[in-house]
């Protein structure tokens, strides 16, 4: 229950401020993903059905808020959470820098699932100009990354919660 | 039961059926009143106020900011005048506020009466959140008699229509989506076509035959056949119009009359256009 309350409090306020923060900065690649953000740090550190559950929630809240096809941000951020559920089962740490890689990659392969489900593995073709600013975002979430997994380390430890994954 | 191979994969297992679900969402879409909607709905009506209090303050920061940019010339004049200049720039920058907010809901409310229409005008108070799709988040919804598939202008021309609302919040589909399709025709040579939004941003006419005559530099309006917009509303102009290659279709781009990023009010169109034949007896 802890779980779920600390993260809905940074989903809320993660995607008010990447909505708000749309609206006047004009130049979208600069503001970082940060809901990526919170479901790596769960693949990474939480193993159970629940961080997947909530991955999934947060992914469907994500919907409420953008796009036009409710569901896809709710399978990529589950894609999120299993892949970095499986990285962590298979490294001897899963540290920020790790977190970070998986943030930067997980912002490109998000965005480009999200444009192919959408309208058609065709339209991967019509990428090429969005590619600079979202590698440009990838750079700056994985930049962000660390800030936000020092913040839900400290929120999981004021609620009591196991800030670091099961094998460190 | 701890050691069987579905307690082992127990996470693999869950989020598996997760992504399936995720999929048939996908495939099969949520319409408003399904179950399904509710969650989104009720999510939409929590993060509203909060988006639109971190629009508030990203506008207060940029004030701010602006004020000093300006207060960085008078820097030597004594504290009591920079005090002085600084109150009066923050009510002369309150009243320019006030003022251009009242011209766009003047303009927004000349648009209604031409349109002759019931209309509703509502503030915009976010964007899409992940910036893959254009989507604008608004700070009105059902209970001002917003639903879902309205259509929304603004004094310059087609926004996009309503595709979700809760009871004080409404998402807008904005018409240069890649997922957004109108009625449109050259308002010149009367050459039909959809009005549709590029991946990488942009606006197309897709579906102009290659035998129409369209040219740079026409104006495209909404045609009122897809039921959603009345007939004549300005779209855009045609910025280019390529006719080499194969295919059966010209490649027309637009340049839509709105600026999307410049959008602070819209407005609603409650009430369904009138069907052609009614326009017509008119």
């Amino acid at each position: 229950m802890r779980l779920i309350l600390l993260f809905a409090v940074f989903v809320v306020l993660g995607l008010a401020l990447e909505s708000a923060g749309a609206r006047v900065i004009s130049f979208r690649a600069l503001i970082p993903n940060l809901i990526i953000i919170l479901a790596v740090d769960l693949g990474l550190r939480h193993h159970g059905v629940l961080p997947a559950m909530l991955a999934f929630a947060m992914g469907y809240a994500t919907d409420a808020l953008a796009g036009s096809h409710p569901g896809i941000n709710a399978f990529m951020m589950t894609m999120v959470f299993v892949v970095s559920y499986e990285i962590s089962t298979r490294l001897m740490t899963a540290n920020a820098f790790v977190g970070a890689t998986v943030v930067f990659f997980g912002v490109i392969a998000t965005a480009l699932g999200t444009v192919a489900i959408a309208n058609g593995f065709n339209a991967l073709s019509d990428t090429g100009p969005l590619l600079p600013g979202l590698t440009l975002q990838a750079f700056i979430s994985a930049l962000v990354a660390p800030v936000i997994f020092s913040m839900l380390a400290t929120g999981k430890r004021l609620t009591g919660l196991r800030a670091r994954a099961a094998r460190e | 039961m701890r050691g069987s191979f579905l307690w082992r994969n127990r996470v693999l297992l869950i989020s598996g059926a997760l992504l399936i679900l995720s999929l048939h969402l996908i495939s099969t879409g949520v319409h408003p009143g399904d179950l399904a909607a509710r969650p989104q709905s009720a999510f939409l009506e929590v993060i509203s106020p909060v988006t639109g209090a971190f629009t508030h303050l990203s506008d207060g920061a940029s004030s701010i900011v602006s004020d000093y940019m300006d207060l960085v010339h008078v820097r030597e004049e004594n504290a009591h005048l920079r005090n002085e200049l600084a109150r009066v720039k923050s009510d002369q920058a309150r009243l320019a506020e006030l003022e251009a907010e009242n011209q766009h809901l003047g303009e927004l409310l000349e648009l209604k009466d031409a349109l002759g229409t019931n209309a509703v005008a509502a503030n915009v108070i976010g964007s899409d959140a992940t910036g893959l799709s254009r989507t604008l988040v608004l700070g009105s919804g059902t209970s001002d008699g917003l639903r879902p598939g309205m259509a929304v202008l603004a004094n310059q021309g087609v926004v996009g229509k309503i595709i979700a609302v809760s009871p004080h919040a409404s998402r807008v589909l904005m018409i240069d989506d890649h997922n957004s399709a109108l009625d449109g025709f050259d308002q010149r040579s009367r050459a039909r076509g959809i009005v549709a939004g590029l991946v990488d941003d942009g606006v197309i006419l897709k579906y102009a035959d290659r035998s129409q005559d369209i040219r740079a530099g026409d104006t495209i309006v909404t045609s009122g056949l897809d039921g959603i917009f009345p007939r004549g509303l300005l779209v855009g102009t045609v910025l280019s119009v390529h006719r080499e290659g194969p295919g059966l279709f010209l490649g027309v781009r637009i340049a839509p009359a709105v600026d999307f990023r410049e959008l602070e009010q819209v407005l609603i169109l409650t009430q369904p256009p009138p069907h052609l034949e009614d326009q017509a007896k008119d």
